[in-house]
């Protein structure tokens, strides 16, 4: 008797839970604010061309998507950068999987400076030395005599953790980084202040100057392009990623297939990026 | 004349409304100005104002506030008989055979002050046991090593998780079934002990961990506070973390200090582990894994000190061996561990199966404990799930002159919340 009442709870359950939560609500993508235009890009035009099909778009930082991937809020998350170990630890104990990554696009991780400034390019030594507080001056790098001021992103964005991990080399920001909730808040506030520096997608530069990028202090400086960032000899390329928990399947597989489809890839170049196919 | 003086007249009129005009355009034009003006003030104080909001709210961000509830109802298969066996030696708990608990309660709270510090205090409110107060479970402080990039070098000073093994640090909020392995719970009571340690990943895929520890841990009963002993327990563990295939080994050496009236006693307290986890994912289905851990070693005999100290009572408030006790018998080798496969269903369900035994004495027989475990998990939403699981306990009672297995197959839903 008792045990019936058990395996009753347990169906009642089992027939609460089978369906798949695209099933209920559509595919919803969440993450990286560097590519939330172009996701929702790619989901109106995937709607458009397939009816019924509802694809929800929200950005919030490629941390806060793989969080909301783990716990299961999200089908897909957009992130500007890999997932991390310890997310993919995350990942790992609650659905036995480390997650599928997809490239999607390419993208040129530009260095935005005001258009009045006379610097017109960096290096990678001294991009570093300026967001780790060891440069504090324009003058120190051929421009005016004034001070740095830093513009960047929060921790949740993967845009941050790209930067620390590629130009800082994981060392800590400087303390005197303002951060912005967005990409397009940096590149505002560059737009704004003469002595501003920021980083962001190549897809936000408007208003602002992109500063060309030296990979030392012998190389060429190289301005982010479709030619550059492609070659790879841009040096601050990087890939966007879609993620999913398992390997893609049913309407999930038929977004992320059209993604990479050369409609989807042409859509990421108007939008600003580079494709990946 | 006439003509020429209206002329005139005219384009006065139209001189004084150009004149009128103007002064109003150019009041407007000033009223503009100072209105925009009023706006840029406006937007810088809010900038100022947003600019102390995100310092503050980046003070804020230093703490982070987690933990989880687990409600628990348990009830024995067989109506005549108890809820469950617990301890080593088995000992059958005499309770209500169905009844509502809250297994576990937990509260942390983590402080990152910097990227080279950081410090955890961990909460537990249960109504498992007879203790309903909350208790402290961590607290420890953590410095990250300033030579590294990513300051991936740890040193921990504290009441922490023994680094042992896999299921240890492994959190009850993520384990598939409800409880750990018996061979843990004996060995390991409580997981947790005051001490130090250091982590050093040497690699993305191999990392080391040593400790020093007092050697009692938190759930000790003759020393939950103190170490009677000099001489420190310790530990070692190296991990390979390959991602689809992670294993580790570990060693842990000490003592057990057994107070008796007089001198006290001191027996050999080593475990041996090894741990490996296997996932791999199926088309349909989802996300799968194979875990395996074994322990083997000397340890105190809960059975031998029963047998061979006599303990205090009222007429002689003494605790001492019986005459003829030998004390190298206090301590004995053992060996448990356990198998177990997870299967995910879909994004909702997850099956897990166990079996996991101990054996407190490898020289003697009927003192083995068994189990197989099944359990299904139904996540609710990302914070929630329900576990409905079944326990097959196989244990030896002598009865008369044969022994039994006594029916305490156990069923257990529990309701938790993570956040």
């Amino acid at each position: 008797m008792r045990m019936r009442r058990i395996v009753g709870i347990a169906a009642l359950a089992a027939g609460m839970g089978f369906a798949p939560a695209w099933a209920a609500r559509g595919i919803t993508v969440k993450g990286s604010d560097t590519m939330v235009i172009l996701g929702q890009r790619w989901a109106e035009s995937y709607m458009n061309s397939h009816p019924g099909s509802v694809i929800q778009v929200t950005g919030g930082g490629s941390g806060t998507g793989i969080a909301a991937l783990i716990n299961g809020t999200t089908d897909i998350c957009q992130a500007s950068r890999p997932m991390k170990d310890d997310e993919k630890r995350k990942l790992r104990d609650r659905y036995q999987t480390m997650g599928t990554e997809i490239p999607v696009a390419k993208d040129g991780l530009s260095i935005y400076v005001h258009e009045s400034n006379p610097v017109k390019d960096l290096s990678i030594a001294q991009l570093r030395q300026i967001y780790t507080g060891q440069v504090t001056s324009w003058k120190a790098l051929g421009g005016a005599d004034a001070p740095i001021i830093l513009y960047g992103r929060e921790n949740n964005s993967g845009t941050y953790v790209y930067f620390k991990d590629n130009v800082l080399l994981g060392a800590d920001y400087s303390a005197r980084v303002q951060t912005l909730p967005g990409t397009a808040a940096v590149v505002n506030a560059v737009g704004r202040d003469p002595n501003g520096i920021g980083y962001g997608g190549a897809a936000y530069a408007r208003g602002v100057r992109e500063c060309a990028v030296k990979k030392d202090a012998g190389s060429p400086a190289i301005t982010p392009n479709a030619a550059t960032v492609q070659d790879g000899s841009y040096p601050i390329t990087r890939l966007l990623y879609l993620y999913t928990r398992t390997k893609p399947a049913g309407p999930v597989k038929q977004f992320v297939d059209w993604v990479l489809s050369a409609e989807g890839q042409k859509l990421a170049s108007q939008v600003g990026y580079f494709p990946v196919r | 004349m006439a003509n020429g003086s209206r002329n005139r007249t005219t384009v006065g009129s139209l001189a004084g409304l150009a004149l009128v005009l103007m002064t109003r355009i150019t009041a407007a034009q000033d009223a503009d100005s100072l209105s925009a003006q009023k706006l840029l003030d406006r937007v810088q104080a809010l900038e100022e104002q947003t600019q102390t909001h995100q310092s503050d709210l980046d003070k804020l961000k230093r703490f982070k506030f987690s933990g989880y509830i687990q409600a628990r109802w348990e009830t024995a298969e067989f109506a005549d008989d108890s809820v469950k066996v617990a301890g080593s030696p088995a000992v059958i708990t005499p309770a209500n055979d169905q009844r509502f608990y809250i297994r576990r309660g937990r509260f942390k709270l983590t402080y990152d002050a910097s990227p080279l510090s950081q410090a955890v205090i961990y909460f537990d409110g249960n109504t498992a046991g007879s203790n309903r107060n909350v208790t402290l479970l961590e607290a420890y402080l953590t410095l990250m090593d300033p030579w590294t990039t990513d300051h991936r070098h740890h040193l921990t000073a504290g009441q922490f998780n023994i680094p042992f093994g896999w299921e240890i640090e492994r959190s009850s909020s993520l384990r598939e079934l409800p409880e750990r392995s018996r061979a843990e719970n004996v060995l390991f009571n409580g997981e947790r002990d005051r001490g130090i340690k250091l982590v050093n990943p040497w690699t993305p895929k191999i990392e080391t961990v040593v400790s020093v520890l007092n050697g009692y841990g938190i759930n000790d009963t003759n020393f939950p506070t103190i170490d009677p002993t000099a001489a420190k327990d310790w530990t070692a563990r190296a991990r390979y973390i390959g991602g689809t295939l992670d294993f580790s080994a570990s060693y842990y050496d000490g003592h057990t200090t057994i107070p008796l009236t007089g001198e006290d006693l001191e027996t050999r307290k080593t475990r041996i582990g090894g741990d490996a986890q296997f996932y791999y994912e199926l088309p349909s289905a989802g996300g799968g894994s194979l875990r395996g851990e074994v322990y083997v070693g000397e340890n105190l005999n809960a059975d031998s000190v029963r047998v061979l100290v006599a303990p205090p009572t009222s007429a002689n408030p003494v605790t001492l061996l019986r005459p003829g006790a030998d004390p190298s018998h206090l301590d004995t080798e053992f060996n448990g561990g356990y198998v177990m496969w997870v299967q995910n269903l879909g994004e909702k369900f997850q099956f897990a199966s166990r079996y996991d035994w101990f054996d407190p004495n490898t020289d003697l027989d009927h003192d083995q404990y068994e189990r197989v475990s099944l359990g299904v998990n139904w996540f609710y939403d990302g914070f929630t799930r329900v576990t409905v699981a079944y326990d097959v306990p196989k244990t030896d009672l002598l009865v008369g002159a044969g022994y039994e297995d006594p029916k305490d197959n156990l069923w257990t839903v529990q309701l938790q919340h993570k956040w």
